[in-house]
């Protein structure tokens, strides 16, 4: 369902990069990182109103192949999605629904007391969990 | 809606081919002009006239009705001639005015520039107006004068002009005078060189060195001709009756409309609209923006009723070119400079890491701009429509923006903004909607990409990046029928406008595309230098930067992604044949991205380095790139990685001290607790970098470094060196091989040149082919100081010593040992002397020796080291200086200074004293050898107390087996092994420290030591001793008994003339006469001890040197002092001489040794007894004997006892003193003097008889003894430490007693005084 999930930290440094294909890991991290522009300048917009902050930040931007999707925590982490284009099928509603569970998932894996805020997120449970997100069995 | 459908079939060839990535919306209202460069030489002065054509791009025009226009002209280099062709749907992409700019230096060449103008004429013949060449000819060296003026251009102008000349007659006149006055300058040239028949062309004719001032005047009349020409034809469009207009039709439109009823309501509605948008067009042209604006929305209105989609599109995109015209006008004077500047000055390379900051910067910045310019001009549409003149000033006083009314033209020139124009906000919004018009029709994809592009740059200016994004993003899907190379454009101009709103990451993910199309596999001619260039473009996107150590500093971005990128920027540079690059790069990558990588990647990039590094190798320099970039060196600083770093100081011998100058007097407080600043402490601690120890110019120096070679295979470093600042430094290159993770020291040296201050700044290395400077600074995640500061001091001399005796096989474990340079070993029997010449040699080839300082340091006390060793240390001065490479030569005498002495128990005497002063001295050896055993030794070190138990053992021995001295020898104990035992050893330091040069001026000089390791073998040694009284009463006879622990003959001469040999460890006894100790220094040791006591009372010390210490120790030395006994081994010659110092002297020792205080007088019948006088008397008669006695000393003499006793001595040892029955004496043999004065006489007589006859001996004595009252005061005077409050009561008295005490101190003593030697009277019978 979706080609690629990544958490990225309030200072744009990757925390973590799941891909349904590694092959084309590399090439989703371009795209990704490219997406942080955007991302950015809606967080400026959102900035103005904090009590109307929408978490959900809506396609990114789309390609041929890929349509990115962005979200952002409160404490400015933000969740990027990567998913087919060809696939019609998915609405924003679902999208929504991924970056709700994708949020509770990242919320538990930092509860982890032995996590530094701000390091890679190196979690089995994340990871396999995120994995699952990806397939659409979340 | 979509009329597409219709158009489908069309032929792609009849789109434009190639979209004008340069427009921006204010290009629809330019003319459009091609200049162009001709002929082969593109010389500088051809740039400067472009430059100058260029500046004219706009004119200002006074049109019929007196409006001022401002026309504007868009210079154009390249314009494809296909574009030409929807100069009916758009005006402005059609070509109008040509320049050609060429330069000749011949007729030919001059013919040739001449044809190309032609060529390019008649390429764009069907739009051209009006055309002008511009022919910078030769240097004019011999200017002829005759003038033979060249009519062509004129002719050829004339035609075209006449076809404007018609609507604006007032024109001609002004364009053709100016053709006359440039005919005239130009004629000079023009007379050497003609132009073809064929051109016909108007040209201009300079010099090279030629100001052409005129230039731009020519220009402008030549653009002037230009708007008269389209202001005709906008004048011929509006004149046109409506209902009699033909289809205009977009280039790919033609066949769409064959067969269809033109006449047809719809259709004509068409035309009509068409027409009307044509109109509007050429207006925006004209500069008639107000007649534009409404002829656009009439089009756009009339053509959207028939749902002409593509030509509404054009309106609508028209309305936002004519409405940005109005609103930005700055766009035009500098296209898309003004923003972007704003943008990239604040995002440049290294923030973006910070967002929120740039971001809101950023935004504040450009909202203000914009919200200011919105404010102004929505101010100026509402003040416009409530119909008020006065707004003019509030435009021109909001200073962000830079709308600058006055080049609005006529109808603006009040500075009010049409009604109909349309809002900012609205642009976007019309361009969206242009845009999807558009996208209707495939052939328009080029219109579409770049009414995509202005919008963008129209967003840029409104400062909304999110529209930017999306009109950039909307690019990408335009299907494009185009080329490689465009499609490259494409990802370069949007990347460039990404750049513009600051969007680094989308910009670099473009630029990277680019760069990946440039060299795309199938690519016929892959452009590797492109895709270098724009991937090293594409750096600050991953913030990444050119230099590794701002990369490292920051350590942000995604490093995955940094990888990837510099991995291809290698392979781009490989592939570009830069090798040096990809080395750079390669080295970059492993320096920068060193912890993000796995350590296989680690190892597979060292070695790809090595690789890379094969072909070019890699070195420390900053490499330019042909456009200029420099790309600042990399350096492996963590491979190999440096663990520590070490200064060393120099070798101890080496290292400079300071010459010791007596202190300044500072007051008497040498320590104060109190720090006046705490910056004491600070400087202490940030001072880690700053070296104790100092440094010598011109000598090696040392820094040893730790290294790591993380890589698993064997790293050679080679050609490793200090890095350093400051004073200048040689280093010397050290080459190391390191194993796989093994931490390794590596010494690295260098000289110093010059002094001053070193400032060590890392190593340098050359390893994986790479050079590298290494400096601590850089080195991250250690405690290590970003640099080390040594100071040199000016150079030193250096010596070489050298002894002329044997260097010893180990060298000293003394303190110091380390500035030991040399050594010198010998071995002396006791009382031996010997010398050594030690020679020193200026080794230094320049520098003089002119300071020596030489000292001594052993480990025997400092006494017996100088009688050890001495050096004359005058003549040793007298020497200097020593030039260089001179040498002097000092001489050391050595003296084997030893005790001869077996030690006496020192503390026996003074508590024992009082027993063997009752005792007679025959006791005397009796007790000292049995008392022996039980005696505490004196402990010093432990030679000597092997030493001493060997004499302990020997007198054991001595005491064992002989009861009584005269039979004393010595058995030769443990043979030859108490021979090595007894030898001593000493080691001495002859230590060295001189300087000279600048140095001693400043202070620093440098130590060095000889070693000296001497060994003493004992030669003779007195074993005992006794005191003898003399036949004269002036002299004692000294009695020794002497060993010789040799294993040699020994020669012995212990008087003037007198001499014995003694066998190998064979002993002998020897009396040697000597002078007594005259009364005058006991008085004097007396007087010392007193004055000494008093100081040790006073200061309530608890011991009280008792005077026969010090009359003991009188002796002792005077006994030293006067006898010196020479020993020479026979058969070889050594010699040398053994002194009695230290013999210690019991209680009636000294008696003897001093002058006795009393003096005897006795006479027997009569007749004074001399020294081994015979005196004879018979049985039973009555003798006469007569004593007296004079007190010679200075004192009185209390209590003494006279005793005169009678007794045969059998001569075997036994003497009898029960003579009762043989000897009588009348009269007391017992008598006691209670005092006698000083110089007073004391006789006393008695008679004797003997009643047998036979030898008999008198031994006459006089004794003292101390009284009961004396011991009290003395107990008083020594009060114990824990009486005090005892002391404190007695404390006067003693005082007061003082003086009695100290005059009877001599009486505390128990003294004997005898005369001898005694009297012998032989008894016969009568």
């Amino acid at each position: 369902m979706a080609f690629c999930i990544a958490v990225i930290g309030k200072d744009n440094a990757p925390l973590y990069l799941a891909t349904s294909d590694l092959e084309r890991e590399l090439d989703l991290q371009y795209h990704v990182h490219a997406a942080l522009d955007v991302v950015e300048e809606k967080c400026l917009i959102g900035k103005g109103a904090p009590e109307s902050k929408e978490l959900y930040l809506g396609l990114l931007y789309s390609t041929e192949n890929h349509k990115i999707y962005g979200f952002v925590t409160n404490s400015r982490v933000k969740f990027i999605v990567v998913i087919d284009s060809s696939n019609i099928a998915l609405r924003e509603n679902e999208v929504r629904a991924i970056f709700r569970n994708l949020h509770m998932l990242y919320t538990d894996a930092v509860c982890n007391p032995f996590y530094i805020p701000g390091e890679q997120l190196t979690s089995k449970k994340f990871d396999k969990a995120i994995q699952k997100l990806m397939t659409g069995n979340a | 809606m979509r009329a597409a459908a219709v158009l489908s079939h069309v032929s792609a060839e009849s789109a434009m081919s190639r979209p004008d990535y340069e427009q921006n919306a204010l290009h629809h209202s330019c003319l459009l002009v091609l200049l162009r460069g001709v002929g082969p030489s593109r010389a500088l002065v051809l740039q400067r006239a472009f430059e100058k054509v260029r500046r004219v791009n706009n004119i200002k025009v006074t049109d019929s009705s007196g409006v001022m226009r401002t026309i504007h002209f868009r210079f154009i280099h390249e314009h494809p001639v296909d574009h030409n062709d929807w100069g009916d749907f758009q005006t402005h992409r059609r070509l109008l005015g040509l320049i050609t700019i060429g330069k000749f230096d011949n007729q030919t060449e001059l013919n040739e520039l001449c044809r190309q103008h032609e060529s390019l004429k008649v390429r764009y013949g069907s739009t051209l107006y009006e055309s002008r060449a511009i022919f910078f000819g030769p240097d004019a060296e011999n200017n002829s004068l005759d003038i033979a003026n060249h009519k062509d251009g004129v002719d050829n102008a004339q035609p075209l002009l006449q076809a404007m000349s018609e609507q604006g007659a007032n024109t001609e006149a002004k364009i053709k005078v100016p053709e006359q006055q440039k005919q005239q300058i130009t004629a000079r040239l023009q007379d050497e060189f003609t132009t073809p028949s064929n051109f016909k062309s108007q040209a201009f004719f300079y010099r090279e060195q030629d100001a052409y001032a005129d230039l731009e005047t020519r220009v402008g009349d030549f653009l002037h001709a230009l708007f008269w020409v389209l202001e005709s034809r906008r004048l011929e469009r509006s004149r046109e009756k409506p209902d009699r207009v033909s289809l205009l039709l977009a280039p790919f439109e033609k066949r769409d409309f064959v067969g269809l009823d033109m006449e047809s309501r719809n259709n004509r509605k068409r035309c009509v609209g068409r027409v009307m948008k044509n109109l509007a067009d050429l207006s925006l042209q004209a500069g008639l923006l107000d007649e534009a604006l409404s002829l656009y929305h009439n089009a756009n209105e009339t053509l959207r009723s028939v749902g002409d989609s593509l030509w509404v599109g054009a309106s609508e995109e028209g309305l936002c070119a004519c409405s940005a015209v109005l609103l930005y006008p700055q766009l035009r004077t500098s296209p898309l400079r003004n923003t972007p500047e704003k943008w990239r000055a604040s995002d440049a390379t290294k923030k973006v890491n910070t967002p929120d900051v740039v971001g809101n910067t950023n935004g504040a910045n450009a909202l203000t701009s914009n919200s200011s310019s919105c404010s102004s001009v929505s101010s100026l549409v509402t003040s416009n429509s409530s119909a008020s003149g006065t707004p003019t000033n509030s435009t021109s006083s909001s200073s962000t923006s830079t709308i600058s009314v006055a080049h609005f033209g006529g109808h603006q020139r009040n500075g009010e903004l049409p009604a109909n124009i349309l809002k900012p906000e609205e642009i976007p919004n019309f361009y969206r909607r242009a845009i999807i018009n558009y996208s209707k029709y495939r052939n328009a994809a080029t219109i579409e990409t770049e009414a995509a592009l202005k919008a963008t740059r129209i967003c840029i200016e409104q400062n909304r990046p999110l529209d930017v994004a999306m009109f950039l993003q909307n690019i990408l899907y335009i299907n494009l029928n185009m080329s490689e190379p465009d499609r490259v454009k494409r990802f370069e101009i949007i990347t460039e406008l990404y750049q513009q709103i600051g969007y680094q990451r989308k910009a670099a993910f473009f630029q990277r595309l680019a760069a990946q199309k440039h060299v795309q596999q199938g690519s016929q001619a892959p452009d590797w230098k492109q895709s270098y260039s724009l991937m090293l473009g594409s750096f600050t996107g991953y913030l990444l930067s050119l230099d590794p150590l701002e990369v490292l500093e920051n350590a942000a971005g995604w490093p995955s992604l940094q990888i990837d990128l510099v991995q291809s920027l290698i392979s781009a540079a490989r592939r570009l044949g830069h090798s040096a690059l990809a080395t750079r790069h390669m080295t970059f990558l492993l320096q920068t991205q060193w912890n993000n990588m796995s350590a296989t990647e680690q190892s597979e990039m060292a070695v790809q380095l090595q690789n890379l590094s094969a072909q070019c190798e890699g070195s420390p320099v900053p490499l330019v790139l042909d456009n200029g970039t420099v790309i600042p060196p990399a350096n492996l600083t963590d491979l190999p990685y440096c663990l520590e770093l070490v200064v060393k100081d120099m070798p101890a011998q080496l290292r400079p001290l300071r010459i010791k100058i007596a202190k300044a007097d500072s007051g008497p407080f040498l320590f104060t607790p109190i720090h006046f600043n705490s910056v004491d402490r600070r400087d202490k601690k940030k001072d880690r970098n700053k070296i104790a120890f100092l440094w010598v110019q011109n000598d090696l120096c040392e820094v040893s470094v730790r290294l790591r070679n993380p890589l698993p295979f064997e790293l050679a470093v080679t050609d490793m060196r200090l890095l350093s600042n400051g004073v200048v430094f040689e280093s010397l290159p050290q080459t190391v091989v390191l194993q796989p993770h093994v931490p390794t020291h590596v010494s690295l040296h260098g000289t110093p040149m010059e002094c001053g201050q070193l400032d060590l700044q890392g190593y340098s290395t050359h390893t994986l082919g790479v050079k590298s400077n290494c400096r601590l600074k850089h080195m991250h995640g250690r405690r290590l100081p970003p640099n080390y500061l040594v100071n040199v001091i000016p150079a030193l001399p250096r010596i070489a010593i050298k002894t002329s005796l044997p260097q010893t096989a180990t060298f000293s474990s003394m303190k110091k040992a380390d500035i030991v340079v040399t050594s010198a070993s010998l071995t002396l029997y006791n009382g031996e002397s010997s010398s050594c010449t030690i020679t020193i040699t200026n080794e230094s080839s320049s520098l003089p020796l002119e300071y020596v300082e030489v000292n001594i340091n052993s480990n025997v006390e400092q006494k017996q080291q100088q009688k050890i060793f001495r050096i004359d240390d005058q003549a040793l001065q007298a020497q200097l200086p020593v030039p260089p490479l001179g040498s002097i030569e000092f001489e050391l005498l050595i003296y084997a200074d030893a005790d001869f002495v077996c030690p006496m128990p020192g503390g026996l005497l003074p508590q024992n004293s009082a027993d063997y002063g009752a005792s007679s001295p025959s006791h005397y050896s009796n007790i000292s050898s049995s008392g022996h055993a039980s005696l505490p030794l004196h402990v010093s070190s432990p030679h000597h107390r092997r030493h001493e138990q060997q004499n302990a053992n020997s007198r054991s021995t001595i005491s064992g087996a002989q009861q009584s001295l005269a039979a004393l020898s010595l058995q030769p104990v443990g043979a030859g092994g108490s021979a090595g035992a007894g030898s001593q050893h000493i080691e001495a330091q002859l230590r060295l420290k001189y300087s000279g040069g600048e140095a001693l001026t400043a202070g620093y000089c440098r130590q060095c030591a000889v070693s000296f390791n001497l060994e003493l073998l004992p030669s003779a040694q007195i074993t005992s001793w006794d005191v003898l009284p003399a036949e004269i009463a002036s002299q004692f006879y000294l009695v020794l008994d002497i060993s010789n622990l040799t294993a040699q003959e020994m020669s012995l001469n212990y008087t003037d003339n007198k001499n014995i040999l003694i066998e190998a460890k064979e002993s002998c006894r020897v009396p040697i006469p000597v002078d007594r100790c005259s009364l005058e220094q006991v008085c004097a040791a007396r007087a010392a001890e007193i004055a000494e006591n008093l100081e040790r009372e006073l200061c309530f010390r608890t011991q009280l040197l008792s005077f026969s210490d010090a009359l003991s120790k009188l002796c002792s030395t005077h006994i030293a002092e006067c006898v010196k006994i020479n020993w020479m081994l026979t058969g070889t010659d050594i010699k040398g001489v053994a002194s009695l110092r230290g013999i210690v002297l019991s209680h009636a020792m000294v008696d003897l040794t001093t002058v006795s205080p009393l003096q005897w007088s006795i006479s027997f019948k009569d007749t004074l007894v001399q020294p081994h006088s015979e005196m004879i008397c018979s049985v039973g008669q009555s003798t006469m004997l007569s004593i007296t006695l004079t007190n010679q000393s200075l004192q009185p003499l209390k209590n003494l006892v006279l005793t005169i006793k009678f007794y045969q001595d059998y001569l075997n040892g036994m003497e009898n003193y029960n003579l009762e029955t043989r000897v009588a004496i009348s009269g007391p043999c017992r008598v006691t003097i209670p005092i006698m004065e000083k110089h007073e006489q004391k006789q006393h007589n008695c008679s004797v008889i003997f009643f047998t006859p036979g030898r008999f001996k008198a031994s006459i004595e006089c004794a003292t003894r101390p009284q009961q009252n004396n011991n009290s005061s003395i107990s008083h005077s020594c009060p114990g430490g824990t009486n005090l409050g005892q002391l404190e009561v007695l404390a006067p008295q003693s005082v007061s007693m003082n003086a009695a005490s100290a005059a009877s101190f001599d009486e505390q003593q128990a003294h004997i005084w005898k005369f001898i030697p005694p009297i012998e009277v032989t008894v016969v019978e009568q």
